[in-house]
């Protein structure tokens, strides 16, 4: 719904400006530019991405994992998941550092690791399951 | 949202592929957390099942595979990395063709269209990971159901015909190619892939500016694409912007360390004693699913209900499509859809009347005209090349 009304408004801003586009030229009738403008127009292919914030389950350390994790992919890269084992989240937070590059200190990748296991551990109380 | 869940599967039937319970957990069942998911609406997009927002991966509801292509605006998206193109100037837009070749080209989208003959075909496109929310057990990555696939008919212009025009130099081995998309740091490894020099010149391997007669969505890989017909999207590169010929193989990522399953016929291997060996992912093997019943019909005795579903290999084209009602112990083949050519998948269909109230295993298996089908069991690390025979528990009334 939000997604939606968010693209009425994207329309109803470029009917606008081609309104308004269109006005102009035709006050001032340079025909070849009106034509090359709106040739321009149709060569520029342009699409803008709604938001779907995700939830952000609580856990301990979780300004961590924002900090760390959330630059480069949304949460939903966690909340998708099934509960794993902690060999399987140390697994991914190694590929996240060695294979593409994470700038996650050291010390941090405890603290992400004991994060996942909250919201997305084997052995995690239900009570904290991600939403 | 548990409870909600058990509440569901309590209710009077039970279906493999809406939700589970321990009684129908099993190789067709998408588990709750992935059935739970919300819907999200993209630019040029219909309702999709969102996966993860950033990068954009939708995943196609299972009632548009009841025709044969599979609509623009619901077909699946998946991209690596969150720096994807959202705009595309077709004034300065090149593809450029480099590395070992005599001459070096840039191609706008209105050269490809006008200097090259014109192809189409009709090819499935499958995600590597599709039903990888399948695999017990369960493993890492998109918690795709069945809907990360999607058929079309792509026009372009042969890849072939593209690296005649530059000329190959001799010694050449593989393309190396990638798109507009760019990675979020820079130390993260661009999205590339590469094919062998014979398979790029195959004749098949295409660079599409169409898809079902129109321009191909933004998130589709707007204004090219690679196709590659019978081998899994991984290789079937969006917003296409550079293939270079090159004389010795590619290394990166993900060509040596992403998308490789196990050496084996059906990527399989077993959890405790994982392959040693993995090669890249490649051809297709044989899938089938089902697209009816739907998840919220109701199955009642004595009354006549379509079963229904596709199945697609890698290229050999679909032969023969199966299904039991009783778990396995008897089959019988289905009547197939439309022949649209060897890399289309093939839709299939049969009348199921279930004679008493009770519980039923529906089952499909597909064969394809090299012999191959499917199995009963299969695994491997990463949740690739799913090829194992699907079920559907039911609870008729």
């Amino acid at each position: 719904m939000r997604s939606a009304s968010r693209w009425v408004i994207v329309f109803a801003i470029a009917a606008m400006a081609l309104t308004i586009s269109v006005a102009s030229y035709s006050q001032h009738p340079p025909a070849s530019a009106s034509k090359r403008a709106a040739k321009a127009a149709s060569q520029v292919h342009s699409i803008v991405l709604p938001q779907y914030p995700p939830e952000i389950a609580e856990g301990p350390n979780v300004e961590t994992y924002r900090k760390d994790c959330l630059t480069c992919h949304t949460a939903r890269y966690v909340s998708m998941q099934p509960r794993f084992s902690k060999t399987v989240w140390q697994n991914e937070i190694k590929k996240m550092v060695d294979a593409y590059g994470a700038p996650v200190p050291e010390a941090d990748q405890a603290l992400i690791v004991k994060y996942l296991i909250a919201v997305k551990g084997v052995e995690a109380p239900a009570t904290l399951a991600a939403p | 949202m548990l409870a909600s869940l058990s509440g569901l599967a309590a209710a009077s039937r039970t279906f493999g592929y809406a939700f589970e319970s321990s009684s129908t957990r099993g190789l067709a069942t998408v588990p709750a957390e992935t059935a739970a998911r919300q819907l999200a609406r993209y630019p040029q997009k219909a309702e999709l099942t969102l996966l993860t927002d950033r990068p954009p991966q939708l995943e196609t509801p299972l009632r548009y595979f009841r025709s044969d292509l599979t609509p623009n605006d619901a077909f699946f998206v998946r991209w690596h990395l969150s720096g994807i193109p959202t705009t595309v100037d077709l004034r300065t837009f090149r593809l450029v063709v480099g590395g070992h070749v005599r001459k070096p080209l840039s191609l706008s989208l209105r050269d490809l269209q006008s200097k090259f003959e014109p192809v189409s075909v009709v090819a499935l496109n499958q995600c590597a990971g599709n039903s990888r929310s399948l695999f017990e057990p369960r493993v890492p990555g998109g918690q795709w159901a069945n809907g990360a696939m999607g058929n079309a008919r792509w026009k372009g212009v042969r890849l072939t015909d593209v690296l005649e025009a530059a000329g190959v130099l001799p010694g050449a081995v593989q393309v190396g190619l990638h798109g507009l998309d760019v990675p979020p740091l820079e130390k993260t490894p661009r999205f590339e892939k590469s094919l062998q020099i014979d398979h790029a010149r195959d004749g098949e391997v295409m660079i599409a500016y169409e898809m079902n007669g129109e321009s191909l969505p933004m998130l589709n890989g707007f204004p090219i694409r690679l196709v590659v017909p019978g081998w899994y999207a991984t290789y079937w590169v969006k917003a296409l912007s550079s293939i270079m010929v090159l004389d010795e193989p590619l290394k990166t990522f993900w060509m040596d360390k992403a998308y490789r399953i196990p050496d084996n016929a059906n990527a399989n291997e077993d959890p405790q004693h994982l392959s040693q060996v993995t090669i890249p992912i490649n051809r297709m093997a044989v899938h089938s699913i089902f697209v009816l019943p739907e998840a919220d019909e109701q199955l009642r005795a004595g009354q006549s209900y379509e079963l229904a579903g596709v199945a697609n290999d890698g290229g050999d084209g679909i032969r023969r499509v199966e299904v039991s009602q009783d778990g396995g112990q008897t089959w019988s083949e289905a009547t197939l859809g439309t022949d649209l050519g060897k890399y289309s998948w093939r839709r299939w269909q049969t009348w199921w009347t279930p004679p008493v109230k009770g519980s039923y295993r529906l089952m499909v298996r597909a064969t394809n005209t090299a012999g191959e089908t499917q199995r009963t069991g299969q695994w491997n690390r990463s949740g690739y090349q799913r090829d194992v025979i699907e079920h559907l528990d039911v609870v008729v009334l």
